[in-house]
Order: C-alpha cells, then sequence, then structure tokens
C-alpha cells in the first residue's frame, strides 16, 4: 500500500515537473501592448541622454519598455515589418521605432510630419535609439 | 569642452556633406541559424547599421544584440544574458573592405570581405564571401558565413550543448541607399 503511494507521489511530481518545465520553455514574450511603460520620453531627450553618455544611458533605458513621443520623419517597411523614424533636435540622429507585424498592416495610415506615441522596448544606440517591437498608441 | 564639440560636429558633417559617395542603411537584416539534434534556433534582428564607402570599398557594420528577436522568449533571454551578455556588450561590429569594389556592376557579382568582426567583446579576423550589386541609387549586399562560438568566448553551459550548434549559421541582407 504505502509502496503504491509513493510510486503515485513521484509520478504526480514528475508530472507537475514535465508541466513546469513545459511552461518554462515555452514561456511567452513580453506583451509591450498589455505591459505598463518603465519610462515615458520625448525622441529628443531620448537621443540626447544616448549622445550624452551612452553608458549611462544604457543602463537606465536597455532593455526597458519606453513610451516615446514624436514627430514621424520617415516610414520604411522592410520584410513586411514597419519602421518609423521619430525627428529630434539634434542635426543628426533620431529615434529608430520597429514596430510588431500586426502593427505594421496600420502603417498606411501614417504620414511623415504627424506626431505620434509610440511604445516599444528600446534595444541601444547606433547612430539612432533602436526600439523593437513598438505599437502605436495613438 | 565646447570646442571639441564643434570641431567634432565639424568633422561628422564632413564625415557626411560629400555623402553621395556613402550608401547606408539603417534596416539592414542580419538572422542567424543554429542547427542541432535537438532543436534548431533562429534570430532575426532588422535594424542593422551598415555603411559602404562607395570611393573606397571600406564597410562598417553596427549591431544591437538585444535587437535579436527568437520565437522562444526563454531562448532570447538566455541568448541575451548567459551567452552574449548584451548588457556588457550591447553592440557587436564589422569593419573590412570590399576587395574590387569597383568591379561590382549592376548585375549580381561576387564579392570578398575582409575584415575584422567584434562580437561579445571578442575580436576576429574573417573573410566574407558576398553578392553585391550596385546601381545609382543602391548597393545590396547578401550572402551568409558561418562562426564559430568559441572564437568569440561564448560559453555554453554542457547541460545545453547538445542544443546549440558550435557552428552557427549567419545570413545578412544589406540594401543601402546613398546617403543624404
Amino acid at each position: 500500500m504505502t509502496a503504491k503511494k509513493i510510486i503515485f507521489g513521484i509520478l504526480l511530481l514528475f508530472f507537475f515537473g514535465a508541466i513546469i518545465g513545459y511552461k518554462i520553455y515555452n514561456k511567452p514574450h513580453v506583451n509591450v501592448a498589455q505591459e505598463k511603460a518603465a519610462i515615458s520620453s520625448t525622441a529628443s531627450v531620448l537621443l540626447e541622454a544616448f549622445s550624452a553618455d551612452e553608458t549611462a544611458a544604457n543602463l537606465k533605458y536597455l532593455g526597458k519598455i519606453i513610451q516615446v513621443k514624436g514627430v514621424i520623419s520617415k516610414i520604411e517597411i522592410v520584410n513586411k515589418k514597419g519602421s518609423i523614424s521619430l525627428e529630434t533636435e539634434a542635426l543628426f540622429g533620431s529615434v529608430l521605432c520597429t514596430l510588431t507585424p500586426e502593427e505594421s498592416l496600420s502603417i498606411k495610415e501614417l504620414k511623415i510630419g504627424q506626431e505620434i506615441l509610440l511604445k516599444g522596448i528600446c534595444t541601444g544606440f547606433l547612430m539612432d535609439v533602436v526600439l523593437v517591437k513598438c505599437i502605436i498608441k495613438n | 569642452m565646447k570646442i571639441i564639440y564643434t570641431l567634432f560636429l565639424f568633422l561628422f558633417v564632413a564625415f557626411f556633406a560629400n555623402g553621395q559617395e556613402r550608401f547606408l542603411t539603417k534596416t539592414g537584416t542580419i538572422s542567424f541559424f543554429s542547427k542541432s539534434p535537438m532543436e534548431n534556433i533562429e534570430a532575426e534582428n532588422s535594424q542593422v547599421l551598415s555603411i559602404v564607402d562607395a570611393d573606397s570599398g571600406q564597410m562598417a557594420i553596427a549591431i544591437l544584440m538585444q535587437s535579436f528577436l527568437f520565437e522562444k522568449a526563454l531562448m532570447q533571454e538566455h541568448f541575451n544574458e548567459n551567452y552574449v551578455e548584451s548588457e556588457i556588450y550591447p553592440k557587436a561590429t564589422f569593419k573590412g573592405n570590399i576587395i574590387d569594389f569597383d568591379k561590382i556592376s549592376a548585375t549580381e557579382t561576387p564579392v570578398k570581405i575582409f575584415g575584422v568582426i567584434t562580437i561579445h567583446g571578442e575580436s576576429q579576423k574573417i573573410t566574407i564571401e558576398a553578392i553585391a550589386k550596385k546601381t545609382q541609387v543602391a548597393i545590396l549586399m547578401t550572402g551568409d558565413f558561418y562562426i564559430n562560438l568559441a572564437d568569440f568566448a561564448v560559453d555554453i553551459p554542457s547541460i545545453v550543448r547538445n542544443k546549440i550548434a558550435q557552428k552557427i549559421k549567419v545570413s545578412f541582407r544589406f540594401n543601402h541607399k546613398p546617403y543624404k
């Protein structure tokens, strides 16, 4: 009787272990649309932070969900993924926001010069501050 | 400080002023593929910065590691936190020369690029074979090559070693446009 109980217990443990393992393995991606933004900012402030001190800005922004306001300076579609560049006060550099494939469908409604509010994950600074998985807030 | 800044600005302007000679893309694509008996791992980055100097045939590429998007969130997390340590080394770079750049025509031309690639803080000399196409309004470069994880001090724990290939296939596609 006890042997049966032990075997049953072990089986149960395996079963839950397998479920937990499977859940961790298939952990969903961060849902930018549902998560609250860690930092709200404007395109100019964001670019200024990175061009002034990239290391400090990386610590502050890298991997975080950022909500950014700016004026569209360029719209591009590469591999079905839309990218929006936001104007800044600086001579060079902008904030480059690549949209999620779903959000890219509504890119046709956007116009250059239009003000926009975007939310995405900051991945760093090249010539521009780069955001991935962006969604359009308005 | 102000002088330095102004000087920097002037250099920057000068760098891009004769801009017709420079071709650039901010939305280049790099993807990599790890094939192993256990599972295949794929990731894509479509925000790669690549600049080609049409005078000298020099090429410079900068890649943000966190811009690589994976199918599974867990893989992306392991990639960033454990393998390439993207908080310490947020960028990978390549600097090199396109050999016989002048011979590239408007039809697909095979070329070799010699250069130095830096990933995870480690630099390696590399020769990449690519297909190039050059017109007045675009320089398109595509190709693929293999990198060895051990060359870049990327340490894969033994428990997942049979899930991750030692040689990773890297594919790229850069459609450079004249910089205005």
